[in-house]
């Protein structure tokens, strides 16, 4: 639950948190993981070659021991060689003091020569019980071996079958000078050809020929040996003052030969046990795991000094690298608030090319975007807010009206009658085509109509002077801006009547197929005058302001720029008006749109 | 930022705590290497108790009883039944009888000191026939007959030594005669070869008149000598190599009142001691035959559990044994005189 819940928080953590956490756990766990497995691998090979060598090294001194005992087993024999001592040996009585005196100073010196004397320097004394008769050579003062208060622990006569006995310093009543422990062989003095026993000799061998023994192959301080009975009494031990004691963990020992690992409060030894062949005791050998591994740790010790440098310098780079993805990262949000409030000229001065960089890049020109959109959106809505002004202005002069009501008058001052319900009938349809619904959009049929009616009132007033015809080739059902043909008409009114006597107008409307096959079909009006027609570099001027001078905003007051602007705003720049003139002999005035069988833009 | 920090504090302490989670106060073993072996059963199952037919030369002889004496010591040490029967004087005949008695009673092995090397032949074989193994002691048979062989000591030591004895004691001249056991036993014609072997060599001036065979009875050879002293003599010494003659030649010496003849041979110390001691008699070889019994039921035993004896194998009790093909010997033999003839209890 605890760990889901931290899962959870996981991934709302801050992204260099996140990069931190990841690196360690990429990297610092690793490795340390590594660390940790490679010194117990090592500590582990190790354990297993002492393991598998020590209880060799064990049973080779367990062979040797044994073979020390063997050689001293022996020794009884050697009193054989000597007819002297086994004849006194053989005696059962004596006649006098002197006598036994005498063969008791035989033997013992025997004994010295023979037990004492040349290469055995481990043998401490020989003593031989017979027939209720002590014969000794000790190499040091002793105690305990009088025939008075001689404390066998099997009696004098007991029977062995031939085998040596082994005895330790605290089973057996014999005390030497210095507490020197001894190991006693005990062994019966068989008499062969009479097949009975002449006694037990005694022989008080050091315990330290074991140290020669085992300090051949281990010499460390800190290891130690031991030879147990196999009811856990150690006989032996590298520390003198456990010899006689009991070793308490001997029925846990899992192996008897071999060797295992003791753990105990923290602390590890590397256990070896041999058994010995000839006798019941084992020998062990035990040492701290730590003597071992010692020499390796400070390779340890370098190493964990090495990974903790390393560790702690890839950690630091890491920190870096994390805050160096996450610094632009906070910039960039920073300016997107400041974007968010309407500050659109931010620069996040981020040149990289990793996707950081992209990043900063897209919202660069995605911010420049919006900007250009929203530049875009007010000029159109200035555009069109001017179109709807000039087209207001575009709308019926006071002027007109004027001159309309004072031909209205005339007429009525002369009686026609007829003339001023017409006259009054068309000046109201105009007006209320004008003032009609407050779309921007018309039908052909509409516009054509509303340039019909101003033609038709201009004509009751100029009479003569003025002819006009309207043909259309086109789907007077098709839509129109409203406003475009009635003020280039009126414009070409108001130049040809300044410069001719009489004035023709010639109106086309017709639909075509756009210039390029894929272009949509077009409205093409073509307004033909008769006037005086226009010199040729200003017709070109002229077509160039029509042409580009669509974003200048100011009132030229030129009625041609009026419509050829809301053409170009309502429909685009495709579309708009242009002059075609032949300089005395009239003017065209052609104005383009599109084909749109609905109102609106298309 | 410093979550992440905690979070990443929590996975170390998790760790440290679980390496240190091992701790723990009982003591804990883990056996890294071991050569324990399980007590393999290949050791032969020794519920089953051996049978022993041991037939000694003639059991009314001091010298045999004595074998006896050592044989059922190593019965009782090692725990396997003893038959010891034999014919009470050395008489092939019924030595065969008693042979194919213990055939019929069907004893593990047989171990046989021979009166005669080549008559007993047939019914060893029958022996073998009813899966019974052989061997021979004391006085061999011909080697096709048994296995193994156990000689007290090495006949040419003997035989040279008991012809040193007697050529000692007559200052190497005049005569002698030899009184043996049986004339067909291998091991007293053996030693009766080196005797005489010893006598070309060095001893010139002593001459071997007569060798006589006594079948290990007291009384025969008892008789035997008071014969030969009447028909030699000059005769200046005897050489018995059985335990009966050496006694029975120094009853004769005293009986017949006869001096200046010396005696050598094989007797037990309890036979000579008097002798010894008052003087007829000055030296009289032999070994433990305590020993050679208590050898031969241990090599018997050791047989029939797959163990032949070898050169230098130390026999618990007996000491160490020589191997000589097919023959083991038990050692050196043993000189009696009236100094150490106390020390020998047999």
């Amino acid at each position: 639950m605890l760990f889901r819940n931290r899962k959870r928080r996981f991934r709302d953590f801050r992204l260099s948190s996140k990069l931190i956490i990841v690196y360690v756990t990429l990297t610092v766990l690793p490795m340390s993981l590594l660390g940790v497995i490679s010194f117990r691998e090592y500590t582990k090979s190790i354990v297993e070659q002492i393991g598998e060598y020590m209880p060799k090294f064990l049973d080779q001194a367990n062979n040797t021991i044994d073979q020390h005992i063997e050689k001293w087993s022996a020794l009884p024999e050697q009193l054989f060689n000597s007819t002297d001592v086994v004849r006194i040996l053989r005696k059962d009585s004596y006649q006098s003091r002197a006598n036994l005196n005498t063969d008791s100073y035989v033997v013992n010196n025997y004994l010295s020569r023979n037990y004492l004397e040349g290469s055995n320097s481990e043998i401490l004394g020989v003593f031989i019980l017979s027939k209720n008769r002590l014969y000794a050579a000790s190499r040091m003062e002793y105690t305990g071996m009088d025939d008075e208060d001689l404390r066998v622990p099997y009696g004098q006569d007991i029977d062995l079958r031939g085998k040596a006995k082994l005895l330790i310093s605290s089973d057996f009543g014999l005390k030497f000078d210095n507490n020197e422990p001894y190991l006693l062989i005990m062994k019966q003095i068989d008499d062969v050809e009479n097949r009975t026993s002449l006694g037990t000799i005694f022989i008080a061998v050091k315990m330290s020929f074991i140290d020669g023994i085992v300090h051949s192959f281990e010499n460390n301080p800190n290891a130690e040996f031991w030879l147990i009975h196999s009811e856990g009494e150690m006989f032996y031990h590298s520390d003198r003052a456990k010899i006689g004691s009991y070793d308490p963990e001997i029925h846990h020992y899992p192996v008897k030969n071999g060797s295992f690992r003791k753990e105990q409060g923290g602390t590890t030894w590397i256990m070896s046990i041999s058994e010995s062949q000839a006798y019941d005791w084992m020998l062990v050998h035990s040492i701290p795991l730590k003597e071992l591994t010692q020499r390796m740790e400070l390779a340890q010790n370098v190493n964990n000094f090495i990974f903790v440098g390393f560790a702690l310098v890839t950690l630091i780079i890491s920190i870096v690298f994390a805050l160096r993805v996450t610094k632009p990262l906070e910039r960039l949000s920073r300016l997107m608030k400041e974007v968010g409030k309407g500050r659109f000229d931010v620069n996040p001065q981020i040149h990289t090319r990793d996707e950081v960089g992209i990043l900063a890049k897209s919202f660069t020109s995605m911010v420049s975007t919006i900007q250009h959109l929203i530049d875009k959106n007010v000029q159109t809505e200035i555009s069109q807010k001017e179109a709807e002004l000039y087209a207001l202005q575009s709308q019926i002069h006071p002027h007109f009206i004027y001159n309309t009501l004072e031909t209205i008058s005339m007429a009525v001052e002369e009686g026609e009658k007829e003339t001023v319900v017409s006259m009054v009938a068309l000046m109201g349809r105009m007006l209320r085509f004008s003032v009609s619904n407050k779309s921007r959009w018309v039908t052909l049929a509409e516009e054509i109509a509303h340039a019909h009616d101003y033609l038709t009132i201009q004509m009751f007033r100029f009479e003569d002077r003025l002819a006009f015809d309207i043909s259309v080739e086109a789907d007077e059902m098709l839509f129109t801006p409203k406003f475009i043909l009635q003020p280039v008409v009126e414009n070409a009114v108001k130049y040809g009547m300044e410069q001719r006597q009489r004035l023709n107008l010639n109106i086309t409307i017709t639909e075509e197929q756009g210039s390029s096959g894929r272009e949509r079909r077009r409205i093409v009006f073509k307004i033909k005058d008769n006037g005086p027609g226009i010199e040729a570099e200003r017709l070109q001027a002229l077509n160039h302001r029509l042409l580009y001078a669509v974003s200048e905003r100011k009132d030229s007051g030129f009625g041609l720029e009026n419509v050829n602007a809301r053409i170009q705003y309502m429909l685009g720049q495709g579309y708009g008006v242009r002059l075609e003139s032949e300089y005395g002999s009239g003017t065209t005035v052609i104005i383009v749109i599109p084909a749109l069988p609905e109102a609106g833009s298309p | 930022m410093w979550r992440g920090w905690k979070y990443g504090g929590l996975l170390v302490l998790l760790f440290i705590i679980t390496s240190c989670l091992n701790k723990d106060e009982a003591a804990r073993y883990e056996v890294i290497f071991s050569k324990d072996t399980e007590i393999q059963a290949s050791a032969r199952p020794t519920n089953e108790k051996y049978t022993i037919g041991m037939v000694p030369k003639a059991t009314e002889n001091p010298y045999f009883n004595q074998v006896e004496d050592g044989a059922r010591e190593a019965a009782m040490d090692l725990g396997v039944e003893l038959i010891y029967e034999g014919s009470p004087v050395a008489d092939t005949e019924q030595q065969i009888r008693v042979i194919r008695n213990l055939i019929a009673r069907n004893v593990d092995m047989l171990a046989i000191s021979a009166n005669d090397s080549t008559r007993l032949l047939p019914v060893l074989m029958e022996a073998k026939r009813h899966d019974i193994r052989v061997i021979t002691w004391d006085s061999d048979t011909a080697e096709s007959g048994r296995e193994l062989f156990i000689d007290m000591v090495d006949p040419e030591t003997l035989g040279r030594h008991l012809m040193d004895a007697l050529a000692e004691q007559m200052e190497e001249e005049g005569t002698f005669v030899i009184l043996t056991a049986t004339s067909t036993a291998s091991n007293t014609n053996e030693w009766v070869k080196w005797i005489t072997a010893q006598n070309r060599e060095y001893y010139p001036q002593m001459t071997l008149l007569q060798t006589v065979a006594t079948d290990d009875d007291p009384q025969k050879a008892y008789s035997a000598v008071m014969e030969l002293l009447a028909q030699h003599p000059g005769l200046g010494g005897i050489i018995g190599t059985s335990a009966v003659v050496p006694p029975a030649a120094a009853k004769a010496l005293i009986d017949s009142n006869v001096t200046g003849l010396h005696i050598a041979g094989l007797s037990t110390p309890n036979l000579m001691r008097s002798y010894l001691e008052a003087g007829t008699v000055q030296n009289i070889t032999l070994w433990s035959p305590k020993k050679l019994g208590y050898l031969t039921v241990v090599l018997a035993k050791n047989l029939l559990d797959g163990a032949p004896p070898y050169h230098g194998q130390d026999i618990r009790n007996v000491g160490e044994i020589r191997v000589k093909g097919d023959t083991v010997i038990m050692g050196e033999p043993l000189d009696f005189t009236k100094e150490n003839v106390d020390q020998y209890a047999f």
